[in-house]
Parts: structure tokens; C-alpha cells; sequence
């Protein structure tokens, strides 16, 4: 099946060496936010990745017994996981795709392990799990825990039940140690920005105390999932190349360029390999341990290998962007930008930049931001990002006729296969100088957009006030006129001329007052 | 209100109906061209010092003849163009309600609040107009536009100006002897032009703007003496004086000779009666009195005048004890009269640059500090014989 994802086991080893900037369980409010945005993501990545709007449940339970245990629900209605994957998903360090990138959330399987390897060390009970794939006939539900030593997952119990409905999906339910006090305003930030990116998902977010946060979808249609491409040159480290070499089926060197990478075809993979002196022919798991050096530091140097291709990316898309400020934060003016691809480290990078303003957004003194990488929203160490470096050093709101307090959001949008995080906690993008302009740039674009828009609006506002201006008038005008008309042959009523000074103020005002239909709808009372 | 029609005079009736129909004749218009669709507006001819013209030939300020255009489609004078329609409507129903409102009266009669919702939806609140001085201003603009007066609508002002003479008048259905007021006085009534003269039996007509001064002469039984109307302005005159004075002189033609204190402030005055206010110049033509003389009390009567061999009336001690030194406002007065075009003739100017020079000012008053007698028998006959006065 082609939707199903590949699954390998690594070693714990391999599995630090690849994850070693993840933390986000230092305590337990944080660890119940990251819980919560880890299964979140797989729910997103199980669905809109594959075609499918999603359908997702998000729910915390406060444990009666025991204070500061919680137990997170997620259900999703995603691709499912194939049987005989489950225990390894959740109980052995897994992902997916090993040599092969993809745009994806987090690294499918990755967090949901370390959910259940923290709340097996703070809570002690098992996870379960129950999944059924896209047409299967069976639902299976797995109670597992994990053997931290041999990192081999243990199955405290399987069932298996009749598909009758055809259903698929997967739902996980997981109890950690929490601090839902002070996990809750990111928790509910979290969910709701990730709302605005997903405005095709029906989403629901129940609390321990019961409350209900719903983001029903706005729209059906979902932006092209993102697919899978081959490392560039310009991407790969030593240590990637070494474990390239070792999967590779290739047997010589020409191929193993030619056909593991983007970007390179024969010809261009033959000149490379001929100016750094490599002999075509050889045999890649060949290569001498200096040999691999010279190699790796040769593709990252040469620059006749085509650009990173972009169209690997799943942008969320100008429109559906739109869509999402619109839907979640019911603003009077939106607008967004998908800029032009960029190359970041031999990965392509898209930036793409919202703007919402007015309506029910709240004035502030800054400009709120709402950040996302690979449409996860980033909500931690806001002041040491590059998005907020654009918007509060870069730009010059007052340019664009912006005097604050004003009640003003901005999305940036930061996807590829490779982000510039800064720092372990991936919660801040660096400032690279590619990503920085592109954001400045799509910044500059959408704040025009809006300059354009309050523009219109207050001249539409003046004209709008003149006509009042004028209209308020027309009653007592027109009593008084009225007076001085000889009954001739009938006497004339003042709401005659009322009307027809109406018409007239509409004549010249008319597309600007299409509210009011009488001098009535504006005044309230002569006394 | 047929009482009311009933109890006033045959003139009031007759004026109110010829001023409410011309209101009515005019305003009609307007409101007939909405019913046709046409964006109304009024011309209105304008009242700025721009468009005052010093008529010499006439010898009087009068209008311009630039006008402006007052639309009420156009947002920046749709207010106005409300207040005036307001006004002419509570002019024109006291008119046939037989009613003599004030701008006083005016002002509150018209003044209302319209509650709207502006154009985001707030509730907005607006007084017809809030103060005073914007239902005179527009009043000012009927008056030009139907080309009538105030006292010809019948409104009255606050009665200032005093007369007294050998002259019968008919005021309202009353005949009124001006001879035979006592100590006091006729108070000229603010609508002048419904004044009949029945007879007069005198020479000239004097104007004092001291109403002090006034008292004076007329126990001193001055006017009986030199066969005059002594009239007193109390300051500023007001219109129904000015009118007043000028029927005079027109009708009946009687010399007017005006006597003022010696300071810019009196000059003015004297400016006034003779060829009117900037502010009010489309009055003129039927308030101002262009033959009026100025009388005194002049520079030269003070100080004397070496090239007409003129002596002063006044010893040098007694100039030293009666004049005042002029203040800065008085000499910066001077200045702008210098630059009237009706100023500029030689009496006046030297009149003025006299009182430049000697930064001193005189009031009427220290004239009878030199005896009433003085004033009554000297100064003013032999001023008058001697034309020593200044046109």
C-alpha cells in the first residue's frame, strides 16, 4: 500500500544521535504540553498528509485518585497503523522513511515513544492504543508498555474487534504526570493556532474541567500533502552519507550519486565525481574512512548540482491561511503570502506570511505573532525568533499607517525539510539570512495589503461621515421648508422632501451608504 | 392671535405681511427645486471685510458684490445651510403669528438636539446650533439673502437710543410728542421705518455718545435754545438709532452733527453713524448718514491749529488737567482707522496724526469741567457757526 509508511527499528544509540535536541519533558507542565502536541501532531500527520480531512479529538481527564495525573485522549481518523506495527510504534524507538525526507510534523512515532516511556516512569500504567487501517476488516486495541532495556516493547494485552462501521483511525490513550494549571494557556494556544493552520479539520479540545473547545471546519479542501524526495547533496553530513551507503542496492559510485540524490543526473553526477578525482566504477561501501571524508565535503561544496526542489513541500497555501485567521480569530481584514521557495543548507525552505486585523482581535501594543514551522505552532522563546526580529526591529508599522495599540496579528509560516531551530527546544527558528528576508519580504507584502485596505476603509468612513452629516439634517430641512409651500393645489408633507433630499444626498453619496435606505435609519430623536 | 392682530398698530400689520411674504416668496423657491430634484442651495452675497466696499460716491459702505454658494449636499455646509432654513422658518411663523420675537428668542426657539447614529453605528448628539452667535450669523445671512432687515421682520432689540426736540411723531397708533417727555426721553424703538414724523420745528440734529452729556444738554434746555433734536447714542449706536438719524437727515433734512469724545474710540462712533460697519456694511445703504458732520470734539479744539491760525478752547492748564494719555490699544486703533479709505482726507488726518503726536485723548466731560454754560453757549454754537467741523 502505497499510504502505508515504512517502519525500521534503529538502536537506542541512533535514536539519541537523531534526537538528542529533543527535550520538552522537564516538568510536568511542560511535559503535559508537549504530550498533548506530540499526539496532536501524529493525529494531523495520520490524516491531512494522506488526503483525508481530519477528524481529531483532543481530551485531558484528571485522574479522581491521584493529583497531577492525567490521562490524554486522542482520536483521530487518520490512515491507521497497520497491525504488527503497533507494538513496535508505541513500544520500540521507530520512524519512518529513513533516507527519504518528508515535510512531517514531528518524526512519526518518535514522540508518541517518549510519551508512553514518561508516563510508564511518572504513572506507571501501560498505553493503549487501538487502530484500525483504511479498509480493514478488524479493529485491534494494544495495552503496551516498554522494556527500557532491551527497547523492546511489552503487550500487556490484545484485543481485537469486528470493523462493522469501517472505521479507521487510531485513538491513544496515555496517562502522564501534568500540571494542567499552568499548562493550560499554552495548551489551549496550542490547540487553537493549530487550528488556524488546519482550518480543513474538524477539531475538538475537552479540558479537565470539562470545557469544550471546538474548531469546526471551514473548509474541504486540504493543501497537497507533502511527498517524499531524496536528500540533496548540499544536505548530507558524514554521518547521513555513512547510513546512505550502507542501505544503498547501488554498486557503483556513478549510480549511488546519480539515483540516491535530487538534483544530480549522470552527467552532472559524472563531472562531479570526476573533478574531486572519484573513480566512477567503484563500489560505495568501498570507500576508505578518509575517502568519505573527502566525499562529503565535496558534495557539500560542489555547485553545479541543481537547486533543492520545493515541490516536495506542502505549504498550508494563501488561501487556507486566510481561511484560518478568519474562522479562529474573526478578524475585518485578512491576508497572506506563499513567497517563492528558498535554499536553506541544501533544503528547500517557503516561507509564507498572514495578516489579520481588526474585528475581535485585541489591541495591544505589539503586533501578535503566531508561528509555525511545518504548521506546528511554535510557542515558546517567541523574543529569539527571527519572525519576531523581522516584526518588531525590521519593519516600521508607522510605514504602513499601524500606531499602536492596534489590534493586529501575524502569521509566518516556515516549512522544509530541514528548519533552522535554534537551541534544543525547537520552539525558536534562527535568524538565517534566506528565511529572515523571505519572512521581512512577505511581511512587507501582506502590511501593504492591509495599508491598502484601512486606506479604502477610511475613505469610505469619510464619505460614509459626510453623507451623515448631511442626512441627520435632512428632518428638520425639510419641516421647514415645508412651511413656506403654499397648499397648491394639496398642502405638501415634509416627508415628501425628505425623500426626495435623501435622493439627493444619495446621488451623490449612494455606493457609500448602501445601509441606510431613509434619513430615518440614522436619526434617533428631534427634541 | 386674531387679539393680537387686532390690538397692534395698522403699520405693524402692514410691514409683517410684506416681510413674510418676501421670506415665504423666497424660500419657496428653494423647495420647489428639491421637489424637482435639484440640489438646493443659496446664493448669499458675502460679509467679509474682502467684499465691503467704501462707496465715495455714496460716501457709505456697502456689499460687494462676491457671493457664495451654500449647498446642503455639500457636507461642509450642510449645517449651515440647516441653521438658515431653521431660522427663516421661525422668522417667517412669528411674522404671521403676530409676534415680536428677539435674536434672543430667536435663538431658543430654533435651538433643538437630533440624536443619530453616526457612521460607526455610535449615537451621536447635536444642538441645532449652541450658541448664540450662530443664529445671529445665520439671521445676518437671511437678512441679505431676502434683502430685508431685522426691524423689517419685526425683530426687536434692546432699545438704547434716545431723542428729544420739537418734533410729533406717530409711533405705532400713538401720536408722540418729542417736546414734552420731561426729564426723560423718547427710547427710539428698534423698528424705526414705522416711525411717521408728524412735524418738526428745528435746525439740525445733534448726536452725543455720552448719554450723560446728553442729560446735561437737554435740562440745560439746550435743544429748546438752539432749536435742535438731541439725540443720544449711549455708546455704540445700535440700528434703530442709526436709522433713525439718517431719516432724519434724508427726510426732513436737518444737518447731523455728531459730538464724540476726542479718542479713536469716538471717531469710530462718529464713522458708524456716517457710513457704517464693517460687520453689517449691507445695511448701510439704508442706516448710514453720509452728510454727517463731526462736530468734536476734535484735536484742534484741544491743541489749536497754527495753520488756520485756530486758537484752542482750552487754557494750558486746563489742557494739562483734562487730557489723558492715550493707551496702547488707542494708538493702535488710530493706526488701522489711518488705513480706512474714509479716513484718509486731510481733516481726518490730521486729526489723527495730531493725536499721534501728542499721545493724549479728551472726553466730552472735561469740556463741561469748564462750566455746562461753556459747552452749551460757547463750544457747540460757535463750532457750528464756525463750520469747524470735520466731513
Amino acid at each position: 500500500m502505497s499510504t502505508l509508511e515504512k517502519f525500521r527499528a534503529i538502536s537506542p544509540a541512533e535514536f539519541f544521535y537523531r534526537n538528542k535536541e529533543i527535550a520538552g519533558f522537564a516538568n510536568p507542565a511542560r511535559a503535559l504540553y508537549q504530550s498533548v502536541r506530540e499526539l496532536l501532531e501524529n493525529a494531523l500527520d495520520a490524516t491531512d498528509a494522506h488526503g483525508i480531512l481530519p477528524d481529531i479529538e483532543v481530551s485531558i481527564d484528571r485522574d479522581a485518585n491521584r493529583p497531577m495525573v492525567y490521562r490524554i485522549t486522542v482520536k483521530d481518523n487518520g490512515i491507521g497503523i497497520p497491525e504488527k506495527y503497533i507494538p513496535e510504534a508505541f513500544g520500540r524507538v521507530l520512524f519512518s522513511s529513513k533516507y527519504v525526507l518528508r515535510q512531517t510534523r514531528g518524526l512519526f512515532g518518535l514522540g508518541a515513544k517518549m510519551i508512553v516511556l514518561y508516563g510508564q516512569i511518572t504513572v506507571g500504567e501501560p498505553a493503549e492504543i487501538i487502530s484500525a487501517t483504511i479498509g480493514s476488516k478488524k479493529i485491534y486495541s494494544y495495552r503496551i508498555s516498554i522494556d527500557v532495556k532491551e527497547n523492546r516493547p511489552i503487550i500487556l494485552q490484545r484485543s481485537v474487534w469486528l470493523n462493522t462501521a469501517g472505521w479507521h483511525g487510531t485513538i491513544v490513550k496515555i496517562s502522564v504526570e501534568g500540571d494542567w494549571s499552568r499548562a493550560k494557556q499554552k495548551i489551549l494556544d496550542y490547540v487553537k493556532r493549530t487550528a488556524i493552520v488546519t482550518p480543513y479539520t474538524n477539531l475538538v479540545f475537552r479540558t479537565p474541567d470539562g470545557e469544550i473547545y471546538a474548531y469546526p471546519r471551514a473548509i474541504d479542501r486540504l493543501p497537497p500533502p507533502p511527498r517524499e524526495t531524496k536528500p540533496h547533496p548540499h544536505g548530507v553530513d558524514i554521518e547521513m552519507l555513512k547510513a546512505m551507503i550502507s542501505e544503498t542496492k547501488e554498486q557503483t559510485l556513478l549510480d549511488f550519486i546519480a539515483n540516491e540524490f535530487q538534483g544530480v543526473g549522470r552527467v552532472i553526477a559524472t563531472r562531479f565525481l570526476q573533478s574531486y578525482g572519484f573513480n566512477l566504477e567503484k563500489n560505495p561501501k568501498e570507500l576508505s574512512k578518509e575517502e568519505l571524508e573527502v566525499l562529503a565535503k565535496a558534495l557539500k561544496d560542489f555547485n553545479e548540482f541543481r537547486k533543492p526542489r520545493a515541490e516536495y513541500l506542502s505549504p498550508i497555501g494563501a488561501d487556507l491561511i486566510k481561511i484560518g485567521l478568519s474562522s479562529i480569530l474573526k478578524p475585518e481584514f485578512v491576508d497572506a503570502i506563499t513567497m517563492k521557495p528558498v535554499v536553506y543548507e541544501g533544503h528547500a525552505v517557503v516561507v509564507e506570511v498572514g495578516i489579520a486585523y481588526g474585528g475581535a482581535i485585541e489591541s495591544l501594543e505589539e503586533p501578535q505573532l503566531l508561528r509555525f514551522a511545518n504548521k506546528i505552532p511554535l510557542l515558546y522563546d517567541e523574543k529569539s525568533d527571527v519572525s519576531w526580529k523581522v516584526i518588531s526591529e525590521n519593519i516600521d508599522w508607522s510605514y504602513y499607517d499601524i500606531v499602536f495599540p492596534a489590534p493586529i496579528a501575524i502569521l509566518t509560516h516556515i516549512c522544509g525539510t530541514k528548519i533552522p531551530y535554534k537551541g534544543v527546544g525547537k520552539e525558536s527558528v534562527a535568524e538565517v539570512p534566506v528565511i529572515e528576508r523571505g519572512i521581512e519580504e512577505g511581511v512587507r507584502y501582506v502590511a501593504r495589503s492591509l495599508k491598502l485596505y484601512l486606506a479604502r476603509k477610511q475613505r469610505e468612513e469619510e464619505y460614509m461621515k459626510r453623507a451623515i452629516t448631511i442626512i441627520k439634517y435632512i428632518p428638520e430641512v425639510a419641516s421647514a421648508l415645508a412651511v413656506f409651500l403654499r397648499s397648491n393645489p394639496e398642502p405638501v408633507n415634509p416627508r415628501v422632501i425628505e425623500d426626495r433630499l435623501f435622493e439627493l444626498v444619495k446621488k451623490r453619496y449612494g455606493e457609500h451608504i448602501k445601509e441606510i435606505s431613509s434619513p430615518r435609519d440614522i436619526i434617533l430623536s428631534i427634541e | 392671535m386674531d387679539e393680537g392682530k387686532r390690538l397692534s398698530s395698522s403699520v405693524d400689520v402692514k410691514a409683517r405681511h410684506l416681510a413674510a411674504e418676501r421670506i415665504r416668496e423666497s424660500f419657496e423657491k428653494i423647495c420647489k427645486a428639491i421637489l424637482v430634484g435639484e440640489e438646493p442651495k443659496l446664493i448669499i452675497p458675502k460679509r467679509t471685510l474682502a467684499n465691503t466696499v467704501y462707496n465715495s460716491e455714496k460716501g457709505i459702505l456697502i456689499l460687494g458684490s462676491a457671493t457664495f454658494e451654500r449647498s446642503f449636499i455639500d457636507a461642509k455646509e450642510s449645517r449651515k445651510f440647516m441653521q438658515t432654513m431653521l431660522m427663516a422658518r421661525i422668522i417667517y411663523e412669528a411674522l404671521i403669528n403676530n409676534e415680536y420675537p428677539t435674536i434672543r428668542d430667536l435663538f431658543y426657539r430654533g435651538k433643538h438636539s437630533i440624536r443619530y447614529r453616526d457612521h460607526k453605528g455610535r449615537t451621536g448628539e447635536e444642538n441645532t446650533w449652541d450658541e448664540q452667535k450662530e443664529s445671529d450669523s445665520v439671521l445676518r445671512d437671511i437678512e441679505v439673502y431676502v434683502n430685508l432687515l431685522r426691524e423689517e421682520m419685526l425683530i426687536l432689540s434692546k432699545e438704547k437710543g434716545k431723542v428729544v426736540g420739537d418734533m410729533r411723531i406717530r409711533s405705532g397708533d400713538d401720536i408722540i410728542d418729542l417736546s414734552k417727555m420731561g426729564h426723560g426721553a423718547y427710547s427710539i424703538e428698534p423698528t424705526p421705518d414705522l416711525i411717521e414724523f408728524i412735524d418738526v420745528n428745528a435746525e439740525f440734529v445733534l448726536v452725543v455718545e455720552k448719554d450723560a452729556v446728553f442729560q446735561q444738554l437737554h435740562r440745560a434746555g439746550f435743544w429748546r435754545k438752539y432749536r435742535a433734536l438731541l439725540i443720544t447714542s449711549a455708546g455704540q449706536p445700535d440700528r434703530a438709532t442709526r436709522r433713525f438719524v439718517r431719516r432724519l437727515n434724508e427726510e426732513l433734512n436737518l444737518p447731523v452733527y455728531i459730538l464724540t469724545d476726542a479718542d479713536p474710540y469716538g471717531w469710530y462712533i462718529y464713522s458708524v453713524f456716517k457710513i457704517g460697519s464693517i460687520t453689517l456694511s449691507y445695511e448701510s445703504e439704508r442706516l448710514a448718514t453720509p452728510k454727517a458732520k463731526f462736530l468734536g470734539v476734535s484735536m484742534t479744539d484741544i491743541f489749536g491749529d497754527k495753520e488756520r491760525g485756530k486758537k484752542s478752547y482750552l487754557s494750558e492748564s486746563e489742557r494739562r488737567n483734562f487730557i489723558i494719555k492715550a493707551k496702547k490699544t488707542d494708538i493702535k486703533r488710530a493706526q488701522e482707522l489711518l488705513n480706512y479709505e474714509w479716513f484718509k482726507t486731510e481733516g481726518w488726518r490730521k486729526e489723527i496724526n495730531i493725536f499721534m503726536e501728542k499721545q493724549s485723548k479728551l472726553e466730552i466731560e472735561a469740556l463741561t469741567g469748564k462750566g455746562l454754560y461753556f459747552l452749551t453757549d460757547t463750544y457747540i454754537p460757535m463750532k457750528i457757526e464756525a463750520k469747524d467741523f470735520i466731513e
